[in-house]
């Protein structure tokens, strides 16, 4: 059986991690002074993003009980990070920074959402029958 | 009943806080499903992979837009428009002349999973790995991400061979019948003659082969072979530019 909760709670990592690789893939392509100039539709995609990430991060970190660890350091990645001009503008301490703030933020993220892929795991092989019998005698489920 | 295989790709640009289709699809078995934010992501990822459905969510005028310029670009794939609010008449209207289905986003839940639960029952899923059965006695035998169909018929047509075509990817199989040098028939589901061929040309993914002599008592295509590249190919370009260029180009 599918648990609602864990479905949902996948969704929302999904869309989050999905959001943040690219975020990454455009500032490793702003940081990159090797590269050509920065065109406005790769400008327009960074603002999209990160407009994105700025109004989700919040609400799903919240969804996911990891607020506390991880608004902090996400917010740090979007305010260093207000443009893609500014991203190759950086020194390379800020960069550094920049960088190991986005890791941890995808570093939790990424471990958070393979405990919930071991949940889901767990609950495919539970069937109706136990759930509600668990529940009824008041036992933890997924075991 | 849809099988394990079914791949829907949904485009909605808010899926975090407008997520009620979402959470419907998220406790539908025998489902994969991917979300896309924009329609030029959708179509990048339509060009590269099969899907047996799209289903477009959104603000209602632009929903049913969005929806429209997928029908123009993919003619045979199957959509679904699920707008929030009921759109004008006008658009409902523009999307009945396009043959796109609307789904009444601001119904009732229990409603609104009635609805695509009936969408998705009248998917065929044909996605996943292509049938093989290719013999290598074929006289012509290649991969679609080498050479397009567009390419392979150019150089049969060069060369005035008669015979037939199968194209086998993950969007099904389809054959070409070529007869002296020009298309005679082609058939693609229940797509047959110029449709047929619109949609394989777009195909980059799968294998060909050629068998010689096999000749059609059918033919649905009549138009020289030049003017049916010269239009396709344009309405593949077009098809790219909707689609975003990547951060890496």
């Amino acid at each position: 059986m599918k648990d609602v909760q864990t479905e949902t709670k996948l969704r929302l990592i999904s869309l989050q991690l999905e959001s943040w690789k690219k975020l990454h893939d455009l500032v490793t392509y702003g940081l990159d002074k090797a590269k050509p100039i920065i065109s406005a539709e790769q400008e327009r995609q960074f603002r999209e993003v990160r407009a994105n990430l700025l109004q989700e991060t919040e609400h799903v970190l919240r969804e996911l009980n990891l607020l506390n660890d991880l608004s902090g350091r996400a917010m740090n990645v979007l305010k260093r990070g207000s443009s893609l001009r500014t991203v190759r503008e950086l020194s390379n301490d800020d960069a550094g920074h920049l960088e190991v703030e986005w890791n941890a933020v995808f570093t939790k993220l990424g471990v958070a959402q393979g405990q919930l892929k071991s949940l889901r795991k767990a609950f495919s092989e539970v069937t109706p029958f136990d759930y509600f019998k668990s529940r009824l005698l008041g036992r933890p489920l997924p075991p | 009943m849809f099988s394990v295989e079914t791949r829907v790709l949904i485009l909605n640009p808010d899926p975090v806080f407008e997520d009620r289709l979402l959470s419907i699809l998220d406790l539908t078995d025998w489902t994969e499903t991917r979300v896309v934010r924009s329609l030029s992501e959708a179509v990048a990822i339509l060009i590269a992979e099969s899907f047996d459905g799209f289903i477009i969510e959104g603000e209602p005028e632009s929903a049913v837009e969005t929806a429209t310029v997928a029908r123009q670009h993919f003619p045979s794939l199957k959509l679904l428009c699920v707008p929030w609010e009921r759109p004008s008449a006008d658009s409902i209207l523009n999307a009945q002349r396009q043959h796109i289905p609307l789904a009444n986003g601001a119904a009732s839940t229990r409603r609104l999973r009635a609805e695509v639960r009936s969408f998705l029952n009248g998917l065929d899923s044909h996605s996943g790995a292509s049938a093989e059965g290719i013999d290598p006695c074929h006289s012509l035998i290649g991969n679609l991400n080498q050479f397009s169909a567009a390419d392979v018929l150019q150089m049969t047509c060069m060369v005035q061979r008669s015979g037939r075509f199968t194209f086998k990817s993950g969007r099904g199989n389809s054959e070409i019948y070529v007869h002296q040098g020009e298309v005679r028939h082609a058939v693609y589901g229940t797509l047959e003659g110029e449709g047929a061929l619109a949609e394989i040309f777009r195909w980059r993914q799968g294998r060909f082969y050629f068998e010689e002599g096999i000749i059609s008592q059918e033919q649905s295509v009549d138009r020289p072979l030049a003017h049916l590249l010269l239009d396709n190919l344009q309405k593949f370009d077009e098809t790219l530019e909707v689609a975003a260029v990547t951060p890496m180009q």
